[in-house]
């Protein structure tokens, strides 16, 4: 049965009264940066006013540009980078042999930390939107494939037998057992990826470009603009938190049938 | 009656538990003749769930011959329903979903509206109505037995590998599927192997009742139970011959008992 994730006796605050003392805390967080910044001349930190004066002065010029670019560059290379990645693992997690043979390859590929690859795919793609995309793709595939990878090897053979005894074609068992049975550990994959995919583009853009979110931080750094650094980062971060939330919709909607409640975090 | 439709001659089965070698089954003789209902009975870990396996075609025989209708079983026996002990319902499909699966394939192919009737029909059935969009996981234990009867029974096999079908049954619902098994073999003239730890189960549902030996699995006594199809599965134990063949195969399989859980 489903958890009922209510709240206990005594411990019960409304939904309007939470979201009051969340406000009053996010104001008050702002209103200490604010009067921090104001005493020591804000060098280091910038205030907010100045951070919030910056975004509107980006906002007129080409700050949604450059969050299309940086969108660009994440959709793209996960359009890429997630099929292939789960085609892949699906094919190898129910190839035994071929998998056994590539295994070291496999576990090299999975150390590399994908972004260090940055300096190395802009000499090889240039400067444009090239270098990024092949980042954020890369990063995709691998973080699929593994996750891929091992939930096809994790599927229960004792399902796809019952399948098979009922009458199921090869590729029926693989429809309706191994595909959905690898959900849960692509929707881990993806998990792990869309943040990820964030962060490539965004090092991508730090190390060498012309636009983006991570070159007006790289930009801003450059010149010392300190409220330009956090505006920027202000932008990320409100990319991140919907990326975030898109991830939980679809794990949601993908995971639909698993009984154990989602974690806490969740729920707010 | 002419030939068997399942037979074993001389099965054994061996079994490989982190390199200690494990003889499950020891020279197994079966034969179940055309529309007869066979319960196997035995300590648990005697094998019993082995033979349906091996029907099935899931597993090899380590040496012997498992036959279906006359031909060697290689690979999965597609002629035969199998209601494995754990249910293999699929989780992320609802309970109707899971019950018509075997209609949605190639082979059967059975039209949407068609199939959700008789997926409604199944479900009154086994006793689900009202739970057909709830996944797996949110049923009780003896729910999902009966999803997974019902997915069994849809299809309608010629021959049902039964491996405790009604053991997380509360006794009165126990009753009625024995009724509806006892009806459904008449009806369909259906074949049945039925692995039970239940002795008074398998006499009142068996035309022959096998004992099994603890591990490794050998057949200690068969019984024919003479009370024909046309049985009534709930007043049959009040019958002095049934108090007689209990007690006569109790007297077979109560040393067994004692045996499996020793080891």
């Amino acid at each position: 049965m489903r958890v009922n994730r209510g709240c206990s006796e005594g411990n019960c605050l409304s939904e309007r009264t939470t979201w009051l003392l969340r406000a009053i805390l996010g104001l008050a967080l702002i209103a200490a940066w604010e009067a921090f910044g104001a005493f020591t001349g804000g060098t280091w930190t910038s205030k907010p006013s100045l951070i919030a004066v910056r975004l509107v002065q980006w906002a007129q010029r080409d700050l949604a540009w450059h969050v299309a670019t940086t969108l660009q560059e994440i959709v793209v290379g996960l359009a890429i980078g997630v099929p292939l990645g789960i085609a892949l693992g699906i094919v190898l997690g129910r190839a035994p042999i071929t998998a056994k043979i590539l295994r070291p390859l496999i576990l090299t590929l999975n150390s590399i930390p994908v972004v260090a690859l940055a300096p190395l795919l802009i000499m090889w793609f240039g400067l444009g939107l090239q270098p990024k995309i092949v980042l954020v793709a890369l990063a995709s595939f691998l973080l699929l494939f593994f996750n891929t990878f091992a939930g096809a090897q994790a599927v229960d053979r004792d399902m796809i037998s019952a399948l098979e005894l009922m009458g199921a074609s090869a590729r029926e068992r693989f429809q309706k057992a191994v595909l959905p049975g690898c959900t849960t550990w692509i929707m881990g994959g993806l998990r792990n990826a869309l943040p990820y995919a964030l962060i490539g583009a965004t090092v991508g853009e730090m190390m060498l470009a012309r636009n983006g979110l991570g070159y007006l931080i790289s930009n801003a750094a450059g010149q010392f603009d300190m409220a330009g650094i956090y505006a920027a980062l202000v932008v990320l971060m409100i990319l991140g938190i919907i990326v975030n939330e898109l991830a939980n919709r679809l794990e949601g909607w993908l995971l639909r049938w698993r009984p154990v409640a989602a974690p806490a975090w969740s729920n707010m | 009656m002419t030939r068997n439709v399942i037979e074993l001659e001389h099965v054994s089965k061996e079994f490989d538990a982190r390199g200690v070698k494990v003889l499950a089954l020891d020279t197994i003789d079966l034969a179940v003749a055309p529309e007869e209902f066979v319960a196997l009975v035995g300590p648990s870990g005697c094998g019993k769930s082995t033979v349906l396996n091996l029907v099935a075609g899931l597993l090899p025989p380590t040496s012997g011959a498992v036959r279906y209708d006359g031909a060697p079983v290689q690979g999965a026996n597609r002629r035969v329903g199998y209601m494995t002990q754990k249910d293999t319902l699929l989780p992320w499909r609802t309970v109707e979903d899971n019950i018509g699966i075997a209609l949605e394939l190639k082979c059967r192919a059975v039209p949407a509206r068609e199939r959700r009737e008789r997926v409604q029909a199944m479900m009154d059935f086994v006793g689900l109505t009202g739970f057909a969009r709830h996944y797996p996981g949110e049923l009780s234990g003896g729910m999902r037995k009966r999803a997974a009867l019902a997915r069994m029974l849809i299809y309608e096999p010629e021959t049902f590998l039964l491996d405790e079908p009604f053991g997380a049954l509360d006794a009165q619902l126990k009753l009625i599927m024995h009724q509806e098994l006892l009806r459904m073999t008449r009806a369909r003239r259906l074949t049945v192997v039925f692995v039970t730890h239940d002795l008074a189960e398998a006499i009142t549902l068996a035309d022959r009742v096998a004992v099994f030996t603890a591990r490794p699995g050998k057949i200690r006594a068969v019984r024919q139970i003479p009370f024909g199809r046309e049985r009534d599965a709930v007043h049959l134990r009040f019958l002095p011959e049934f108090g007689a063949l209990h007690e006569e195969l109790w007297d077979e399989l109560k040393d067994e008992v004692g045996k499996g859980t020793e080891t």
